[in-house]
């Protein structure tokens, strides 16, 4: 894959698939990276598009296909796409219910990222202007996990042209703006999550040893990051999510009373409580790669690149830090 | 002549009407006197009696609250040793559940695994249908 030599500011690492998900998944993905391209080039800010199509479903055409001519504005140059072969999500899936195993899928791409800092967001979020602003100014600082606020739109307002007006006019706001509380700064978290590169690797990304879940993943690496003696910080404004048919901000409690039938595994897991250690092959980074263009490369099925299905001693308990927050805290599950 | 008359009188135990008017309101003077100091000292043994007996009251008292200190120290010791007990007891409590939640989730991760082998199992099952060397 040819980029440029020079290490970007940030690296946005974003992952999906054309699978129609959420109703309009194609759209809404390609409408939002507009924006979001658009916004950091505006304002001069060095950046690459880690895209990682995860186990892309078969028959239904490539994103990777499709994105340059949906976007042209979006310099190749600055793209960077892993298409994962379909057999690592069976391979990895410890929950049959689970259709997409985000977090791994995101570990591709931080695990691949050139960026001094890494950002992993989503791709129904817009970033907003505090976050151009911070990352504009270059006072980001390493060692520091910047978390930013998410703020819905009503499903209701026309997400064909969305532009600032619309995104920061408190009427479109469905329900009151997320505050972020200390320690943690959860909520939303795998909407934004801010780090410089070398931390990020040096915890070794997301939970990749609990894979029976998605929802908690994210709130998990912040235990991990306190734990690992990181810092967790507001970086001062939100990001925007558009809400979407089938979001699990829409109906969170559309599986009450019985929460391991849901499609994001069992929100019930002690996400606040315990820590992980990955294998130093986080992120399929033994996977074989292929390169198919010079923006595009797959990463083919290989036995040797799947972490085992059991690896119980990379489950452990959270370190508490002297003068920090404790970072476990038990929640009944049952 | 007057000086040598009252003299002569005083002499024979006469005294002038006037100084006998003094000296018997000296002596009644005298007398309301005594009574006076009579009532006073009387009033200040009363006061001795009383100071006596509340010294003696709160001389109980202090050893009643000497005791009820002692035995407050001696609680509050108690209750010292209870606190620390209890504190270790909540970081046990506290590490126990730590532990817990490893626990629970290990266990997440080998029922999700035994579940996902179970199904992989049942489907490679029906394509060795026919090896079993069972006559159908």
């Amino acid at each position: 894959m040819s980029l440029p030599d020079t290490i970007p500011l940030v690296s946005l690492v974003l992952t999906g698939r054309n699978d129609g998900y959420g109703g309009d998944f194609t759209s809404r993905f390609f409408r939002t990276l507009r924006f979001n391209h658009t916004q950091l080039r505006a304002r001069g800010i060095a950046h690459e598009v880690v895209f990682v199509e995860w186990a892309p479903p078969p028959g239904n055409p490539l994103l990777a296909d499709q994105i340059f001519d949906a976007i042209p504005d979006l310099d190749p140059g600055v793209c960077a796409w892993y298409v994962v072969d379909r057999r690592y999500q069976e391979a990895l899936s410890l929950n049959p219910r689970l259709e997409y195993l985000e977090f791994p899928a995101k570990n591709v791409g931080v695990r691949r990222a050139r960026g001094r800092f890494v950002l992993t967001s989503n791709c129904d979020v817009y970033l907003g202007r505090r976050v151009l602003e911070a990352l504009e100014s270059g006072r980001l600082a390493p060692r520091v996990l910047y978390r930013a606020p998410r703020h819905d739109i009503k499903l209701t307002v026309d997400q064909s042209s969305l532009d600032w007006a619309v995104l920061e006019d408190p009427r479109n706001l469905d329900g009151p703006a997320h505050v972020l509380k200390p320690p943690y700064m959860g909520s939303a978290t795998g909407d934004f999550v801010l780090l410089d590169r070398d931390s990020f690797h040096e915890i070794r990304g997301f939970n990749e040893i609990y894979r029976g879940a998605r929802i908690g993943i994210d709130r998990n690496v912040l235990v991990k990051a306190l734990s690992s003696g990181l810092t967790i910080e507001d970086i001062g404004g939100p990001v925007y999510h558009v809400n979407h048919v089938g979001s699990y901000r829409v109906a969170p409690a559309a599986y009450a009373g019985r929460e391991a039938e849901a499609p994001w595994g069992d929100r019930r897991w002690h996400a606040s409580g315990v820590s992980y250690a990955n294998p130093p092959t986080w992120g399929l980074s033994t996977a074989p790669q292929r390169q198919a263009t010079d923006r595009v490369s797959y990463l083919d099925f290989s036995w040797e690149a799947v972490p085992p299905l059991v690896d119980l001693r990379r489950v452990v308990l959270p370190v508490a830090r002297q003068g920090g927050p404790p970072p476990g805290q038990y929640v009944r599950k049952r | 002549m007057n000086r040598l008359l009252s003299a002569i009188f005083s002499m024979l135990g006469i005294v002038p009407a006037r100084r006998y008017q003094a000296l018997a309101r000296q002596v009644n003077e005298l007398k309301s006197g005594s009574a006076d100091w009579k009532a006073k000292a009387a009033e200040a043994m009363n006061r001795v009696r009383t100071l006596e007996q509340e010294v003696r009251r709160q001389t109980q008292l202090a050893g009643r609250f000497k005791l009820a200190a002692e035995k407050a120290d001696q609680k509050q010791t108690e209750l010292d040793a209870l606190q620390s007990r209890l504190e270790h007891a909540e970081r046990e409590l506290s590490g126990a559940r730590e532990h817990l939640m490893v626990i629970e989730v290990k266990l997440d991760i080998l029922e999700g695994a035994a579940n996902v082998l179970d199904g992989r199992m049942r489907t490679a099952a029906p394509q060795r249908t026919g090896q079993t060397g069972v006559p159908a």
